[in-house]
């Protein structure tokens, strides 16, 4: 109960998820840093601090996890996306010494025609979804959910080692391959440098 | 009006990891750097996620969560793999924009 703090107060009202209005104070805030920072991400010149923004846009869906009652897969998040990847990606940009690049390059009319095109598809989704899909039902109220551990580490341990060990080992596998297939990459142009 | 402001549904997760997934499309389209490529696929990947775990809290599976992270193991993976690409490029090509791999061309 104690590691769903934020979750936990949330109770089924209709098809709401019940928070409280500071709840949904967090949610927007949480929601506006995360469309704001990936806007960010995909229009700066400076690779580094694209990254960064990119590392903020990552803790913010790690609080969009938290109160979707996933406080595990927010710490694998931050641990994995921020810790590993973006260390990785900031090491590689600082090796190629290539940031002040121009991003977003719209070169003809036809590429501009596309964009605003898409825009507008994707404004005019939104505001249909916003005012057909009002109600989706949640089927467990917040307190069923976490007398069931919903989420938590043991019962992550027990679903994932009980009934999907079969993709765990197979992703196990796909990690080696891809350490192999990376580190094989990156060897081979240095041999073929040197010959 | 108000209440749909105050009262959050698992629409309005939906509705922002499909224009967190939009963005990371539109991002991925029209950048020629491969590194803001490489960081929109990121941020789809994590709009996907949303989506898949929002679902695991509206049907109470925890199979969602399964998902979730193997779909993280994944990225992790082609993460290092792309990159392990781009340095490449960068070495043969000098850049890591992608219209100078026009070989096929000349």
């Amino acid at each position: 109960m104690n590691e769903l703090s934020i979750a936990s107060n949330l109770t089924p009202m209709g098809s709401s998820m019940g928070n409280t209005p500071t709840e949904a104070l967090l949610f927007w805030i949480v929601a506006i840093l995360c469309v704001v920072g990936s806007l960010f991400v995909i229009t700066r010149h400076n690779l580094v601090t694209a990254a960064v923004g990119l590392i903020g846009v990552f803790f913010a869906t790690a609080l969009i996890y938290l109160m979707l009652f996933a406080p595990f897969l927010a710490v694998i998040q931050i641990l994995v996306y921020s810790g590993a990847v973006m260390v990785l990606f900031v090491f590689v940009v600082m090796i190629c010494n290539c940031d002040t690049t121009k991003t977003l390059s719209l070169r003809n009319y036809f590429e501009r025609g596309a964009v605003s095109i898409a825009l507008m598809y994707l404004l005019m989704q939104i505001v249909h979804i916003l005012w057909s899909l009002r109600d989706n039902p949640v089927s467990m109220s917040a307190e069923e959910l976490a007398q069931r551990n919903f989420g938590s580490t043991k019962s992550i341990g027990s679903v994932l080692f009980y009934d999907y060990l079969i993709p765990f080992e197979a992703v196990s596998l796909v990690l080696l391959i891809a350490v192999v297939g990376s580190l094989a990459l990156v060897d081979r142009t240095k041999t073929s440098d040197k010959s | 009006m108000i209440n749909m402001f105050v009262h959050i549904t698992p629409s309005h997760f939906l509705i922002l990891s499909m224009v967190l997934f939009s963005i990371g499309a539109l991002g991925m389209l029209f950048s020629r750097n491969a590194f803001v490529m490489m960081m929109s696929i990121e941020i789809m990947l994590n709009a996907a996620n949303i989506s898949v775990i929002t679902f695991a809290r509206m049907h109470g599976d925890m199979g969602g969560h399964i998902l979730a992270i193997i779909a993280i193991a994944i990225a992790a993976a082609e993460a290092s793999v792309g990159i392990a690409m781009i340095l490449t490029v960068f070495r043969t090509h000098g850049s890591v924009d992608l219209d100078v791999l026009n070989k096929l061309k000349h």
